[in-house]
């Protein structure tokens, strides 16, 4: 070969090399023929902060083994590095649930804030940029679950999470919460004068996420937008026809933003006008049946005018451990399902523990089969007459 | 009238009053022409100490409790007082189950025993007659548990136990334990040389428990017989042909009675000696699958294969939903406890605290099947199944 030759072969095998693109879409890529829809025939299985009964909360790991498991939607608390970046991360600090402590080179940034009224100390998100808290590990918050992926996984961002749910293999809604805003705001600025709020809503739109409550659009691509800041939801309601949910904290909590109280919040004239902007509340589930000595007494009656006003009740926090289980439900945590299910009747929870209240709703209310079950159902009926075959 | 027939019909008042029979049979004791039968197609739900979850345990409100939770068998443990009554309690001592410690009138009664090779101080059960014991109230064990109930209930019987059993609307088995009986033996004497054992199986005869397993006889009173002394099943085996189920407790401790290890009675040898005096063996699940020590299950051993191989039943104890009980694997779920003992190990039964949660396991994933009033349930259900491929 002349050397004329050699030059314009080198230099395609460098085009080539470098655009590496492979001649066949990848698999997962290709236009699925059917992906499982989301179900809507019975309440929401809510992954909160997915499965992080096994796995330390808000991590990749946590997220995919909840899609594993079963969730209809994984759940996720949005709040902000200093550099600006969204992040999935519960606290505004950083000491319970990831191993600052062992980083010395962060040491001197410790600080106190004043959040929501309160002075809190310890290792803030929006004093670490990106790059540093990718840093870090995650951990386990509780000490009676398994610790044994402690400083495994890092922090993911938003847009992580929403690649998570996306992948999926079946259609997985997402549920994310814009947390703290009001604390946010006002400690991390983004560029032309943008908030919190509106680089929240930026992210999902980025991805395709997009319709109201129901629409053809949302079943794509289901999302609901939490926050607890009423004034959030309202803002970002000119921003996107995404369904919203207003979160209600404890009776003694008033909203971070409006300064209202429990009872101004939960009352008939507020719901008549939260509804216009939202399709739902979660509310603090010991808040709608109190409880006095681990004993659930009476239920309120917030359900019951939620669902007047025709909105949405998905309360949390659903957990395993016989400490969060009140004596009414022996100890099961399955007891405590079918309470809320079949008695007070939510149309959603938030679960630590996805899996549980999966088995739950597929032994007690199972989704009806698809076509390609025929031999499976053929099976199941032969089965069932067996008994009568005389031996 | 005569004065002698004012005579004769108060006398006459008199005898029916002092008989009081109602003329009419009452409801619970007409022939039930259907009690439903003791289901043997799944696991047996074997009620430990009653539904000891909810109530204190060996309690009668903890026994109806599991009954109505759907129970197959209620099981209890059976110690003797001093007078030789024999009770349900499961501990030798009254101190962690009972109020004893504010019966000021019984301070004195404090002691130290050796039972299986440990001093032990406590009160003693041995050394109460029956009339004190019934004057305590039992409390609930475990702190974490409802403790509504604490002094409310009293210590039962044997006779009681076996009464609500036999009182139940359905056909519910007992598994009564012979427990201590080295202690018990010691300790209590009866009358024309008998012993704990003797008494014991007096007392099932009495109330028509008999028949060997799955005969007729066995399934209208089905019962079990456990106990941890080898020489205790043995014994019994001569007077009465009642299964009997051989319990086996954790690698470090020695039986009784004939100071065995657990390597010696969990061996190939053993089991084909033992295998012809009990139907089953009860072990310590823990030691069918040692948790390690980050609370993980390692690989089974192959004791259930083993015991299997020789057509004896495996019932391992206990099964509680706390998580404190519940290694890792199984996420803080006490169903896929269940399910992991019941699909992946096999076992035939097991002794839970929680009846309730058992039960729900079991309807959901292996329902009982109908009886043959449902046929024409079964077929509107199978007529819906198919209902949604039919063109519309």
């Amino acid at each position: 070969m002349t050397s004329s030759c050699v030059v314009p072969f080198i230099f395609l095998l460098l085009l080539v090399g470098c655009s590496a693109r492979p001649f066949y879409p990848l698999p997962s890529k290709t236009d699925n023929k059917y992906r499982q829809p989301l179900q809507t025939s019975r309440p929401y299985n809510i992954a909160h902060r997915g499965s992080n009964g096994e796995l330390p909360e808000e991590t990749a790991a946590a997220y995919m083994r909840a899609i594993e498991e079963g969730a209809d939607f994984i759940e996720t608390d949005i709040l902000a590095s200093k550099d600006g970046h969204l992040i999935c991360f519960h606290d505004v600090t950083l000491d319970n649930t990831t191993d600052i402590a062992e980083h010395k080179e962060f040491a001197n940034r410790k600080r106190t804030y004043e959040v929501q009224g309160a002075n809190t100390t310890g290792y803030f998100t929006v004093d670490f940029t990106l790059k540093e808290l990718k840093s870090l590990r995650v951990k386990q918050r509780y000490p009676f679950r398994d610790q044994q992926y402690n400083g495994k996984f890092p922090i993911i961002t938003f847009e992580e999470y929403i690649s998570i749910a996306l992948d999926a293999t079946r259609v997985v809604g997402i549920y994310p919460e814009i947390k703290n805003p009001v604390f946010i705001n006002q400690h991390v600025k983004w560029p032309g004068g943008k908030r919190f709020e509106d680089k929240f809503v930026e992210t999902l739109k980025k991805y395709g996420y997009k319709g109201s409550y129901l629409s053809k659009d949302w079943f794509k691509q289901p999302a609901f937008i939490q926050s607890f800041a009423p004034t959030s939801l309202i803002y970002i309601s000119n921003q996107t026809d995404l369904p919203k949910i207003f979160l209600i904290d404890d009776v003694t909590v008033p909203t971070q933003d409006t300064d209202q109280s429990y009872w101004e919040i939960t009352s008939d004239g507020y719901l008549d006008f939260i509804k216009e902007y939202v399709v739902g509340i979660g509310p603090w589930k010991d808040t709608v049946v109190p409880v006095i000595n681990n004993y659930l007494q009476t239920p309120t009656d917030l359900v019951a005018k939620a669902h007047t006003h025709n909105l949405q009740v998905h309360p949390y926090t659903y957990r395993n451990e016989n400490q969060f289980l009140h004596l009414n439900f022996n100890q099961d945590p399955y007891i405590e399902y079918n309470y809320w299910i079949r008695k007070i009747g939510v149309d959603g929870l938030f679960t630590d523990f996805t899996g549980s209240f999966h088995k739950y709703q597929e032994w007690t209310s199972p989704l009806t089969p698809g076509d390609e079950d025929a031999s499976e159902l053929l099976h199941k009926i032969a089965s069932m007459i067996s008994k009568y075959i005389r031996k | 009238m005569t004065s002698s027939c004012v005579v004769s019909f108060t006398i006459l008042l008199l005898l029916v009053g002092c008989s009081a029979r109602p003329l009419y049979q009452l409801p619970s004791k007409t022939d039930n022409k259907y009690k439903h039968s003791l289901q043997t197609f799944r696991p047996y739900n074997v009620a430990h100490r009653g539904s000891n979850g909810e109530f204190p345990e060996e309690t009668a409100a903890a026994y109806m409790r599991a009954i109505e939770e759907g129970a197959d068998f209620i099981e209890t443990d059976i110690l003797a007082s001093k007078d030789g009554h024999l009770i349900c309690h499961h501990d030798v001592t009254l101190d962690d189950t009972t109020d004893i410690a504010e019966h000021s009138e019984f301070a004195n009664r404090k002691t130290t025993y050796v039972v299986q090779g440990v001093n032990t101080t406590g009160y003693f059960t041995v050394d109460f007659t029956l009339e004190e014991l019934k004057s305590l109230g039992a409390k609930q064990r475990y702190p974490f548990r409802d403790q509504q109930y604490n002094g409310k209930f009293s210590i039962i019987t044997f006779e009681e136990f076996i009464s609500i059993a036999l009182d139940a609307p359905r056909v519910v088995g007992i598994y009564p334990e012979i427990k201590n009986p080295v202690f018990v033996n010691q300790h209590v004497k009866w009358s024309g040389g008998q012993r704990f054992e003797d008494k014991f199986v007096e007392t099932l005869k009495k109330y028509g428990y008999k028949g060997s397993y799955k005969s007729e006889g066995w399934l209208k009173q089905p019962a079990f017989i456990q106990s941890f002394a080898p020489t205790s099943l043995i014994y019994i085996s001569n007077l009465t042909d009642l299964p009997k189920v051989f319990l086996i407790d954790d690698v470090t401790i020695f039986t009784e009675d004939t100071n065995q290890s657990y390597w010696e009675i969990t061996s190939d040898s053993y089991f084909d000696f033992i295998k012809d005096y009990v139907v089953g063996i009860g072990p310590w699940k823990d030691t069918l699958v040692a948790p390690q020590t980050n609370n993980y299950l390692q690989t089974p051993s192959d004791l259930v294969a083993r015991a299997h191989a020789r057509n004896l039943e495996v019932h391992p104890y206990t099964f509680r939903n706390e998580n404190s009980f519940l290694h890792l694997n199984f996420n803080q779920d006490p169903y896929i406890e269940y399910d992991y003992w019941i699909n992946k190990i096999g076992i035939d039964g097991l002794f839970t605290d929680f009846t309730g949660s058992l039960h729900n396991y079991q309807e959901w994933t292996s329902p009982l099947s109908l009886g043959d009033e449902d046929e024409s349930k079964l077929l509107h259900k199978i007529a819906s199944i198919i209902s949604k491929y039919i063109r519309k």
